[in-house]
């Protein structure tokens, strides 16, 4: 593990370096916190996407289902007048009932998770601006933006939203790493056939596996409602792509079974330095996204030429 | 005067029949892959099923290991009516079966992957309540096996992947071997391999027979099958043709009942086994 997460490790530092040079601002106790409250969401959708892509699956609609699942909880705290806790478990659910769907797609009617989630990011995106008529949801209870609040931890701000996120990766790592049903997701994302044969029920690890990283994505909308203090229909596009750049950074094959969960969080932050960096450099968001576009096909690119030469 | 002659029974040890099957039949639509076949193992023996493709070796193998259902017929082992509903049933039951090319998962390591589907888990309140793996027995007792069986892996941590396919194949049949309580079943487990790597997965096999435990062994290269074989299973249009003693026929004459070429009435006594 400590190899596997090597390479980006060293990504993240070159890119920081880089960027150091580049903005006295960038190194900056102040800026450094603020990249890591801007890396929540993309970080909590990334470990669903990895949980997904360690089973050499892919899951396109992460970024919708996590502005679904904000939308329900914001309009249904201010529309219902339901309390925070009863509306955040809301929207949690429905970006469950979205994961579970996924799962359900792939392992009963076998389609592949490509095409399925394609589906189902579209339809998520599409109720989202049914329901909320495209309007961000305002006024919302104080409650449901406490994740993105903060306090002082040595003169710099910390948010709860980070705490949550570094709990919800060390949890998912033991899961994966120290129990038989985490080295299961690993055994169907190496070989079902295998898996199958020696007795693991894989059409249940799969479709725990996508049940599971709807909840994550659900959790990011706690954390998305929570940093920006509303319900965004908007919410969501630039994670999507960017949640599945932060896996690749981060070391995990897209054919299954390899890879680390603490390694997307290295990537997330990558992900994270690049936009802040350019940021302060002053380019373009359009530029940003030029540059996460040729970010996953290097890793993407470096996973397949290291694949070729592990064989 | 007439006194009867005591002719002395011939002294021929009664082999106990460990695994055994009668009449199985399997069809998938119009095609019938299994139309009564018959099958019987012995203890102590490697006995090599041979057939054409599309002779019913391997449904016959699956329906043996529990990974399909015959629509009828029955299996018995050790005597016991058994009915295996999946994998998991007759491995209960101490039937392991290693399948060609789909016994490991590459990336994970040698001890990962002898206890795939049968993780140990620590003991105590890791173990029982977050579930905890115990890496270090998994480790231990994979090592102890694998030493067991002079398969010359050491390292029980390296990843599958940088093993030579001999070596993984040997992960492989030692993983059904170092478990299995009764009967240990091999698919093609020489196939795709070298002549050196072939052998050493031969020496292998023949280790797991003298520690008593008999093996199944599917194979279509016949140099193998005669080297190692003590009968051969001959399945032929969805039947057993014949068992055969590799000792009294040649390879041709083997291949002449497989392919039918020798009708199963027309086969020597002597062949039989």
């Amino acid at each position: 593990m400590r190899i596997a997460v090597l390479g980006p490790f060293l990504a993240l530092i070159a890119a920081c370096l880089f960027f150091a040079t580049q903005s006295d601002r960038f190194l900056t106790g102040e800026n450094l916190s603020l990249v890591l409250q801007q890396a929540v969401v993309v970080g909590i959708i990334a470990i669903g996407q990895t949980l997904v892509i360690l089973t050499a699956g892919i899951d396109l609609s992460c970024g919708m289902v996590m502005a679904l699942g904000g939308i329900i909880m914001s309009k249904f705290a201010v529309d219902f007048g339901l309390t925070a806790p009863i509306a955040m478990a809301a929207g949690i659910s429905v970006a469950a009932l979205f994961g579970l769907t996924n799962g359900l797609l792939v392992t009963t009617v076998k389609l592949p998770p490509f095409i399925v989630t394609l589906g189902t990011m579209n339809i998520a995106f599409a109720i989202t601006q049914l329901y909320s008529h495209s309007q961000t949801v305002t006024d919302l209870p104080l409650w449901m933006t406490a994740l993105g609040d903060t306090f002082s931890l040595a003169g710099t701000k910390v948010a709860w939203g980070t705490l949550l996120m570094l709990a919800l990766y060390g949890l998912t790592w033991f899961v994966l790493s120290e129990t038989a049903a985490g080295r299961h997701v690993y055994a169907v994302g190496n070989n079902p056939e295998a898996a199958r044969l020696v007795g693991i029920p894989t059409r249940k690890v799969l479709l725990g596996v996508y049940a599971l990283a709807g909840v994550f994505y659900g959790f990011a909308s706690l954390l998305s409602v929570g940093r920006t203090g509303v319900g965004d229909p908007n919410a969501g596009q630039t994670e999507n792509l960017d949640a599945i750049t932060a896996v690749v950074l981060g070391g995990t094959s897209l054919f299954g079974g390899r890879g680390v969960v603490i390694g997307s969080l290295i990537g997330t932050l990558v992900v994270g330095v690049f936009r802040n960096g350019l940021t302060l450099m002053g380019v373009s968001s359009i530029y940003q996204v030029l540059v996460t576009g040729i970010l996953v096909i290097l890793a993407v690119t470096a996973d397949q030429l290291s694949r070729k030469g592990a064989r | 005067m007439n006194v009867p002659t005591v002719h002395p029974v011939p002294d021929v040890p009664a082999v106990p029949v460990v695994l055994q099957a009668k009449n199985l039949v399997k069809r998938y639509g119009h095609v019938t892959a299994l139309d009564g076949m018959d099958f019987e193992l012995r203890a102590d023996e490697v006995l090599a099923v041979i057939g054409d493709n599309g002779a019913g070796k391997s449904t016959l193998i699956k329906a043996l290991s529990g990974a399909i259902v015959p629509d009828a017929g029955e299996i018995r082992l050790d005597g016991r009516l058994v009915r295996f509903g999946s994998p998991i049933e007759a491995r209960l039951a101490g039937v392991e079966c290693c399948y060609q090319d789909l016994a490991v998962a590459p990336a994970m390591t040698v001890a990962e992957n002898l206890f795939l589907g049968r993780e140990l888990r620590r003991a105590g309140f890791l173990g029982r309540c977050l579930r905890m793996l115990d890496r270090q027995k998994m480790i231990d007792v994979a090592g102890a096996r694998m030493a067991d069986l002079q398969v010359g892996i050491h390292s029980m941590t390296q990843t599958v992947e940088t093993l030579s396919g001999g070596q993984r194949q040997c992960v492989a049949v030692a993983r059904a071997a170092a478990f299995a309580r009764h009967v240990v079943i091999l698919d093609e487990p020489t196939a795709a391999l070298g002549v050196k790597e072939g052998n050493m997965v031969l020496e292998l096999i023949r280790r797991v027979r003298d520690k008593g435990l008999p093996v199944v062994l599917i194979s279509h290269n016949m140099p193998h099958v005669f080297e190692i074989a003590d009968r051969i299973h001959v399945a032929r249009l969805g039947r057993r043709a014949a068992v055969l003693n590799p000792k009294k026929l040649s390879m041709s004459d083997a291949v002449a009942v497989m392919t039918g070429a020798t009708a199963p009435e027309n086969i020597p006594a002597e062949w039989q086994a």
